[in-house]
């Protein structure tokens, strides 16, 4: 099965347990249409629509036969790992701010991302990342804070 | 109407207005000019500033900020042959060879052919949305659920993948808005046991992390988030023109200026295609209509004035969309439909009824915003040059940063911020599953209209037939399966072209011979 077919599988699986789901929803007497209506015609039709996507996936690879070993492509490959740091560290980040307040929270989510990202060489570059770190979490809390009258979170642990 | 407006651009003209407009704009042409950073991304992070603005203030610098963002990709596509935003890809064919030359002149005749198209544009969005509002407002629950109907079929028809894959996208952005809460009674449904979703998911959350997770970690992808966004430029060389010459050799031109505009912002109206398809349909037709198509390419005034006209006229077509219908345009206009939202304001056919203030102030602030982004590009162009060799490792973290106040300042909760990270991954994950995002983002903005006017209309009357025998909504249908044929046909089409074009090499070989 292809991407198109794994993805479609995918979408057909959570619409078909959403249906499921639907029929736990409690009608309203007094209204004539239950509130499952809409709800199940929406998941209906992304089921019908997945197993379609799955149906031409399979139907397009029997067509073209069995398809030779892509040759190695000299472009760079992909740096998903990367991908997957950077989102745990966001998740990190969004999970402790609640915990360590905007500030500190802020500074060390900049500070670690990109260390992440480019990790730095001399000690320009550290003083470039810190300085970064900080002026740029002190710059949106005085902006938000003080001047837009956005709320930041303040950290449970720190009060801060 | 001029009474209005006229009061509309007074009003704008105050600092209160003029400093939010002004810096918007700042913020669109240097969003717009950073390769890899679209429009929307630069919506979406400057959409947390707008919060604490009143709404004509917020809605000023919105404006002002797709104006700026339209306009803005000319620099690096004429200065760098790097698009700053795929809304100028067809700026580089002509802007960057004769950029090399006569810098001064491809800037230029880039930036005063968006001030023409975008003031074309505007003509338009004036005079046309306040009556295409009174035609909306004859419009009942069956005409709403089958115009939005037709909006998501034309979306899934028009974007690049196929149209089953289209469709899916739409439809699970109306999952997203069957989760949790029933719009027409206000009870729970579907919450999957999560308190936080009894009262339905915001859109805006998941707006902004599907667009900024998609593209950041698409970028992060490529190069693992090191360099910068564009190479360091040794020097652009003098950008000082003769401006009345560049101004007469658009004003010289009438025909193709208005006819780009005219594209630009018939796509504009259709729902979610962009400013992309604007330029490079502009560009097109540009040289399908040209006394000599084969100079296209080779760096002449024609490319340049056609593409950037048709991008910036595509700004006021999105506007009328959203003002009239409250349709997003595309995903700038959505933002814009969720800060309206969050100012308690309603958009839609009664919103120039109701808000005239604000709907003449969004006509004035975008008029006004034109020669701002004149003066800002004239000024500030080697200024924004030197912005673009800010790392990718600096800029991201801050980006992200600004996506979690956006989304956290929209209730004080940090819910809605894990719904940020939670439509990040899921709209990463379909970016890379090949799902195009604009259904999916339609989809989730629409979903609730669709079922509070297809349930009323059954509430009212529960033939079914009516959806079809009431001429509008049936015209509506029609349409929409007009399109969703056309598409099947152009699909097609495209797939013949494709297997005929893989076969034409070895013939012009044999031709060789």
């Amino acid at each position: 099965m292809g991407r198109d077919g794994i993805a479609g599988l995918v979408v057909l699986v959570v619409s078909v347990v959403l249906f499921g789901l639907t029929f736990r929803i409690q009608s309203n007497p007094l209204v004539p249409v239950s509130p499952a209506f809409y709800p199940r015609l929406v998941l209906g039709a992304t089921a019908v629509l997945s197993a379609l996507m799955v149906a031409i996936d399979l139907v397009k690879r029997r067509r073209a036969g069995p398809t030779p070993a892509p040759a190695k492509a000299a472009a760079a490959k992909p740096r998903y790992d990367m991908v997957v740091i950077l989102f745990a560290i966001f998740a990190v980040y969004v999970l402790v701010l609640p915990y360590l307040g905007f500030r500190i929270g802020t500074a060390a989510f900049l500070a670690v991302m990109q260390y992440a990202m480019a990790r730095p060489r001399s000690l320009r570059a550290w003083i470039v990342l810190a300085l970064v770190a900080l002026v740029a979490t002190a710059a949106t809390h005085a902006m938000f804070e003080t001047y837009l009258q956005v709320l930041l979170p303040r950290g449970r642990w720190t009060d801060f | 109407m001029f009474e209005l407006l006229g009061g509309a651009l007074i009003h704008i003209l105050q600092v209160k207005y003029l400093l939010p407009l002004f810096l918007g704009t700042l913020a669109g042409v240097i969003g717009g000019a950073l390769p890899g950073v679209t429009i929307t991304m630069t919506i979406i992070v400057a959409l947390p500033f707008t919060f604490g603005l009143d709404p004509l203030q917020g809605l000023a610098a919105m404006a002002g900020l797709y104006v700026g963002g339209s306009a803005g990709g000319l620099v690096t596509a004429v200065l760098l042959g790097i698009p700053g935003t795929p809304s100028t890809v067809a700026t580089t064919f002509d802007g960057y060879p004769m950029g090399r030359k006569e810098p001064g002149r491809a800037l230029w005749l880039g930036i005063w052919g968006s001030f023409f198209g975008g003031m074309l544009g505007g003509v338009f969005l004036i005079f046309t949305t306040k009556p295409l509002a009174e035609f909306a407002l004859a419009f009942g629950p069956w005409e709403y659920f089958s115009l939005f109907v037709l909006a998501l079929s034309m979306v899934a028809g028009l974007v690049e993948a196929s149209l089953v894959k289209a469709l899916v996208s739409g439809f699970i952005g109306l999952i997203v808005t069957v989760l949790g809460n029933d719009p027409m009674l206000g009870g729970p449904r579907l919450t999957l046991g999560i308190p936080f979703l009894e009262g339905g998911i915001p859109f805006l959350p998941v707006l902004i992390g599907v667009f900024a997770f998609a593209q950041i970690m698409s970028e992060v992808e490529k190069s693992g988030g090191a360099g910068s966004m564009a190479p360091p430029v040794a020097n652009a060389g003098s950008l000082k023109v003769s401006q009345l010459k560049v101004i007469w050799e658009i004003l010289s031109r009438p025909f193709l200026l208005i006819w780009s505009a005219i594209i630009g912002v018939w796509i504009g109206v259709l729902p979610a295609i962009g400013g992309s398809a604007a330029n490079i349909m502009a560009y097109d037709q540009a040289k399908k209509f040209s006394k000599h198509p084969e100079k296209f390419g080779t760096g002449i005034p024609e490319g340049i004035i056609a593409s950037e006209a048709g991008n910036n006229a595509n700004v006021g077509g999105s506007l009328v969309t959203i003002m009239a219908f409250g349709i997003p345009g595309d995903a700038v206009t959505a933002v814009m439909l969720g800060a309206m939202t969050i100012h308690g304001i309603q958009s839609g056919p009664l919103f120039i009824q109701q808000h005239p203030d604000i709907a003449y102030g969004i006509f004035a602030a975008y008029i006004v915003a034109h020669p701002i982004m004149v003066l800002i590009l004239g000024l500030g162009a080697r200024f924004a040059m030197r912005i673009m060799t800010i790392p990718k490792s600096t800029l991201f973290p801050i980006v992200l940063v600004l996506c979690v106040i956006g989304a956290f300042a929209l209730d004080n909760s940090m819910d809605t911020v894990y719904v940020l990270l939670a439509f990040g991954v899921i709209g990463y994950l379909m970016v890379k599953a090949g799902f195009p995002l604009a259904p999916f983002i339609l989809g989730a903005i629409l979903g609730d209209q669709i079922e509070i006017n297809l349930i009323r209309s059954i509430m009212t009357d529960p033939n079914p037939m009516l959806f079809i025998t009431r001429p509008i909504s049936g015209g509506l249908l029609l349409a929409s399966v007009a399109s969703v044929v056309f598409s099947l046909w152009q699909h097609r089409r495209t797939q013949r072209r494709m297997a005929a074009a893989a076969a034409a090499p070895s013939d012009e070989d044999i031709a060789d011979f």
